[in-house]
């Protein structure tokens, strides 16, 4: 048993040790020592990672575990990665957990805390799962465990109760496409482990079948347009730690899902799955963006960047299924390599920018971004590091998003002498979405940041805010230094990526390591995040030594009052919101967003020409839901009414509904006997 | 051949510091001289620039580090991205760090943190600004990715230094119907991240109208004089990556000896670039802030063609 | 002209005939999309004579010349008096698909344009069959112009671009239409443009403006 075995083990003994303490231990240390035995899965869950990225393997057996089909567990090069942006976010975020319950803050119920353990054994063992019962089984217990957790809060908001059932109901349903796309599989292979599906031959009708419903439910979990409807709602609901648990390492074993079974059981299949992906995944990309736009609320601004971020990889997966069915292996590679990338580059982002976001909610009780501001003087730490998430998730450069951009970017844009009409037709269209989306993406940021967190306070929370303890501040450095890691140090990845595209697809990865820039196989095509990092900060402080030199007898630097075009004392309410600087994008993109407002206009009871009171109220609604889900949902109601018509409480009905079952089934059997 | 690489890239920097006030002022000279006035002649801005420095600069109160650092990051990118594009020499040190894409992130990451300092102070004007500079940034991303893609797919790289010597080798190439869309694209690309005439008047001094001047209207001394020589030299370095991408001829390659007629002909073609713009604002009005989409929608359906008409007309 | 600058110059012709369609989806003034339909007439002229001189055919140049008096002379002349001098109808201020998205269907056109006529290049491949998927384009951006646009006035001037761009894919497809049918056709393009230009005045002057949609109120 090698080291993956242990740290394995080892995961499954902390899980049993934190529920343990989840129902043992008094309120007061119950979030601590849960939240210990969670980031010690998380780490074990990164040492197993990195193990099997460096060539270790791993399979066990455990045919008692499981009733019918037995627990079957593999860890290879492509199932590391996942298992190692998993355990670094768990871990990260249980720590910064064990500092977020402190003072009464967060949930501390005995349910909610033994839930949190085994979620993360569960997110651990999807990726390491070796046949279908086993990844089916470990994927309900991840989702109902979620759902616990995201229910934490439920008493104290009503919103949480709603978030809870669309979350419920998406999983669901998500959750019964990817069993029947599997078990489909599965039952036309003849057996359940990974190893016989690889092997079995299915003709191409029924294996697009079964990409189609995988693609659904993983999808679903992923946050792809239109199944996404759940996303906003739950991660802006749940507890600052579980959201970043849930967006950052949740919603990646939706890609995993789709490249275990897309590249490597399925073994790359036809050319219109993956234009389907594409075009989905560049939908997601584009609708996401444009939401997290317009998004007043800070958290369901980065619930929709998510949706977004995940578009962004399904893109990139669509692309580098089409390379591999048109022949082009090497792009192929660097197609799937850009979006493995940009799943760990957007997990450690996403989770830093999650956790900052707690830390203002905690410290304000807000997350409306238009009540917030001012925050640099009073969480100047906080304001750091959201800045350097933000950074990050704007892919600019020397952020680690504009790495994985930067990948995806020059796989599409070589891809055309490659060839074909579609090709030609989708390369175009795809790098001017990603454009369009990144652009947009650096509007949300600049807002998120320069709204919430400069200028001055909006509110009287705001105002009184005080900076987060120690133990979250230290969670978060981890993070912001892991994002900075991998901004300006990618090439260090480059042997494990290879060996995690081998792993999926068989082929070469195409990215090779070269020190300090980013070198790929066959495109003549460098990068070197970190010699431009290094060269802007030489350049800025030589700018500053030069001014210095330069203005060296004038008068010190003096502080004046706020100029306004000599408008008066600036008030804090006359800053711009959240709302007023996305209002140009919005009205730009205003057939798409469709916003609604609505102006209430009460009148005195004594005459209807003098005006009591004018409410106004703008909103703009996924209008993905109201137009998919919403008729759906009415169906179904008009559905649910025709129930008292058939259970109307007669008993004799009910017996009568028995009697004519039995005897209508026995006339059936005898005439078709 | 490390050294000359140094020295021509340092060549670069300078000449496009020392340069890019001259380029402002030769524009708004033309301008002058077509409108009827005198002028002020054409080292106005560097004497601007002198007077400002001269001046103590101005924290505001209630502003940040955001507000105190932009005008220094500013010209920090400014700087690099004047080493890195191929403006005199096509042999620089930054070559194999930074090709296209690199240049379009640099010269966001410069707009961003204007736009945060623009928030920073938290007047109306300054989010109005940042709000409408953000908007265009948005938008006029798709169009330049498209057009690096019709530039950059026949070369096989998105390495400038690359693209520069295939044009040079294969000069008909540019009058290609796909080179000469993707260059009127990436001319309304230039002239909406610069601010220029029709997207931003930068002689406006009506507030409600303004974008980029709107962001700057808190900073006073030496920070305005950082700004103001950082905004003309993104707009040297644009004009320069537009000759050098369609009109690369007098580029010098790694030799030293190439270098002042590179210099030379670096000056003729931008300051022609430079009149022409100049001339043409005296004849166009500016946009509504929401007709830009069209004029950058129009943009992007030229870049379109680029690409369309460079792989299926190849 | 020689054998290496006659591709150049199809292609430059070809490019100012699809620039010219997306033109006038681009532009608000209606005098400014007459200007423009004159401009593309004019490269249709020049595509045919390019053939004409390539070919060596004294009857592709003589047609070149009628195709260039009719759609760049007489035909935007007609078309401005239709236009009156009433600066309140001059502009196309609000059509059903706003400027920025007919922008980018014009875009999506092309690609589509240049997908579907892959197999008719491949079948004989030529500089002239080359720019065959511009004249599609063409035809796809007119009649989407026509769909699109409220003016009695624009959606004439797309109903025209849709015949330029058909008359542009009859020449470089089928080496031409036959004399007749294209002299048919022609004067049937002169009899609608007249008539609309008798058709505006006199609804000028009952009600008031030839916007379409209003029009539809006189359905009662």
């Amino acid at each position: 048993m090698n080291v993956i075995g242990w740290a394995l083990a080892g995961a499954g003994v902390l899980a049993g040790l934190g529920v343990l303490a989840a129902v043992v231990a008094p309120r007061r240390t119950r979030p601590a020592y849960v939240g210990a035995a969670t980031a010690g899965i998380g780490v074990a869950g990164l040492v197993m990672g990195v193990a099997a990225l460096s060539g270790q393997a791993f399979q066990a057996r455990l045919p008692g575990l499981l009733p019918l089909a037995g627990v079957r567990i593999e860890v290879d090069p492509l199932g590391g990665w996942f298992l190692a942006v998993t355990g670094g976010v768990l871990a990260a975020a249980a720590l910064y957990g064990i500092g977020y319950a402190g003072g009464g803050h967060g949930p501390s119920g005995r349910g909610v805390q033994a839930a949190l353990p085994v979620f993360a054994i569960s997110m651990l063992l999807v990726p390491a799962a070796a046949s279908v019962s086993t990844l089916l089984v470990w994927w309900e217990l991840m989702a109902l465990t979620s759902l616990l957790l995201i229910l934490a809060e439920h008493r104290g908001r009503p919103a949480v109760a709603q978030a809870g059932w669309w979350y419920a109901a998406l999983t669901q349903v998500g959750f019964v496409a990817i069993l029947l796309g599997l078990l489909l599989y599965a039952a036309h292979a003849g057996g359940d482990s990974f190893a016989d599906l690889r092997a079995a031959h299915l003709s191409p009708a029924l294996r697009g079948v079964v990409f189609v419903l995988v693609l659904a439910g993983f999808g679903a979990k992923a946050g792809l347009v239109p199944l996404h409807v759940w996303l906003p709602r739950a991660h802006a609901e749940a507890p600052s730690p579980v959201s970043a648990m849930l967006s950052a390492a949740m919603v990646n074993l939706g890609v995993y899902g789709v490249v275990r079974v897309g590249f490597d059981l399925l073994g790359g299949g036809s050319r219109w799955w993956w234009v389907l992906v594409l075009a989905f995944g560049a939908i997601s990309a584009l609708y996401g963006i444009l939401q997290a736009a317009v998004a007043a609320d800070v958290k369901r601004l980065l619930a929709y960047s998510t949706v977004e971020n995940m578009g962004l990889v399904f893109l990139s997966l669509g692309a580098a299924g089409i390379f591999r069915a048109a022949g082009a292996p090497v792009l192929a590679g660097l197609a799937l390599a850009a979006a493995l990338l940009h799943v760990l580059n957007h997990a450690a982002f996403k989770a830093l920018l999650f956790t900052a976001a707690g830390s203002v909610l905690r410290a304000t009780g807000t997350r409306d971004l238009d009540a917030l501001g001012g925050l640099r003087s009073r969480m100047p730490a906080t304001t750091v590091l959201f800045a350097i998430g933000a950074l990050c998730a704007a892919a600019l450069p020397p952020g680690n998003g504009f790495v994985s951009e930067w990948l995806l970017l020059q796989s599409l844009v070589h891809a055309l002498p490659a060839g074909g009409v579609v090709t030609a037709v989708a390369m175009p269209l795809a790098v001017a979405v990603v454009a369009l989306t990144a652009g947009l993406a650096v509007a949300t940021f600049v807002k998120a940041l320069g709204v919430g967190f400069f200028a001055r306070a909006r509110s009287e929370a705001a105002g009184a805010a005080q900076e987060s303890p120690p133990m979250m501040l230290a969670a978060m450095g981890v993070l912001a230094a892991v994002c900075a890691g991998l901004a300006l140090a990618p090439a260090a990845l480059g042997p494990a990526l290879s060996r995690a595209v081998t792993a999926a697809t068989r082929a070469p990865a195409g990215v090779v390591g070269g020190g300090v820039s980013l070198r790929l196989a066959g495109i003549a095509s460098t990068l070197s995040p970190l010699l431009i990092a290094v060269a802007v900060v030489v350049a800025t402080a030589g700018t500053a030594v030069l001014l210095r030199l330069a203005a060296r007898r004038v008068t010190r630097r003096r502080s004046v009052a706020l100029w306004a075009c000599g408008a008066g004392p600036p008030t804090a309410r006359m800053q711009y919101t959240a709302a007023s600087f996305a209002q140009p994008l919005q009205r730009v993109f205003d057939d798409v967003l469709a916003p609604e407002t609505d102006v209430d206009v009460t009148p005195y009871a004594e005459s209807q020409y003098l005006v009591a009171r004018v409410a106004y109220q703008a909103r703009v609604s996924d209008r993905v839901e109201d137009a998919l889900y919403v008729p759906v949902i009415a169906a179904a109601r008009r559905l649910g009414r025709l129930g008292p018509v058939l259970a109307n409480g007669s008993v004799h009905r009910y017996l009568a509904y028995g009697f004519f079952g039995v005897t209508g089934l026995l006339l059936v059997l005898a005439v078709t006997r | 051949m490390n050294r000359t690489a140094s020295i021509c890239a340092a060549v670069q920097v300078v000449v496009v510091v020392a340069g890019a006030p001259l380029l402002v002022g030769l524009m708004r000279q033309v301008r002058a001289r077509l409108e009827g006035r005198a002028g002020a002649g054409i080292s106005q801005p560097w004497r601007d620039l002198r007077k400002l420095l001269r001046r103590a600069p101005a924290t505001p109160t209630g502003t940040g580090w955001a507000f105190r650092l932009a005008p220094l990051l500013l010209v920090g990118t400014s700087l690099v991205l004047a080493a890195v594009v191929p403006l005199l020499t096509t042999a620089s040190p930054l070559n194999h760090t930074a090709d296209l894409f690199a240049v379009v992130g640099l010269l966001a990451l410069g707009t961003v943190t204007l736009a945060l300092a623009a928030l920073d102070t938290g007047t109306a004007f300054g989010g109005m600004g940042a709000s409408r500079e953000m908007t265009i940034l948005a938008l006029v991303e798709p169009t330049i990715l498209v057009a690096v893609l019709a530039l950059s797919a026949r070369v096989g790289s998105t390495n400038l230094a690359e693209i520069v010597t295939t044009t040079l080798n294969d000069p008909l190439r540019v009058a290609s119907p796909a080179s000469l869309l993707a260059a009127a694209a990436l001319l309304i690309v230039v002239v909406a991240e610069t601010g220029r005439l029709p997207v931003d008047n930068p002689a406006t001094h009506l507030e409600l109208t303004m974008i980029h001047e709107a962001m700057i209207l808190e900073y006073a001394g030496s920070d305005l004089a950082l700004v103001e020589l950082a905004a003309s030299m993104r707009l040297t370095i644009l004009l320069g990556l537009l000759t050098s991408l369609f009109l690369p001829w007098g580029i010098a390659g790694a030799s030293l000896a190439a270098l002042p007629l590179a210099l030379a002909a670096f000056g003729v073609k931008v300051a022609i670039l430079g009149i022409g713009l100049g001339a043409a604002e005296v004849f166009i009005a500016k946009l509504r802030l929401f007709r830009v989409p069209e004029l950058l929608a129009g943009s992007f359906v030229l870049a379109v063609l680029a690409v369309a008409s460079s792989f299926f007309l190849a | 002209m020689t054998d290496t600058s006659y591709p150049l110059y199809l292609d430059l012709a070809a490019g100012l005939f699809l620039l010219t369609a997306v033109g006038v989806l681009w532009r608000h003034q209606l005098a400014a999309m007459i200007r423009l339909f004159a401009l593309q007439g004019a490269a249709l002229a020049a595509i045919v004579a390019i053939l004409g001189v390539h070919q060596h055919s004294l009857e592709l140049i003589l047609v070149a010349l009628g195709l260039g008096v009719l759609r760049a002379g007489i035909l935007p002349y007609l078309a401005a008096r239709a236009l009156g001098d009433s600066a309140a109808e001059a502009r196309e201020t609000r059509p059903v698909v706003n400027v920025a998205a007919s922008l980018l269907a014009a875009a999506a056109l092309t690609l589509l344009a240049y997908a579907v006529t892959q197999p008719l290049v491949a079948l004989a491949p030529s500089p002239a069959t080359a720019i065959l998927p511009a004249a599609v384009a063409v035809v796809l951006i007119g009649f989407f112009t026509l769909v699109t646009r409220r003016r009695a006035l624009s959606q004439v001037v797309g109903f025209l671009l849709l015949d330029n761009g058909i008359t542009a894919t009859a020449f470089l497809a089928a080496a031409g239409v036959p004399l007749i049918v294209e002299l048919g056709v022609s004067f049937d393009l002169l009899l609608v443009v007249l008539v609309l230009q008798v058709l505006t005045t006199r609804l000028r002057t009952a009600f008031g403006s030839s916007d379409l949609d209003e029009l539809r109120e006189l359905h009662d």
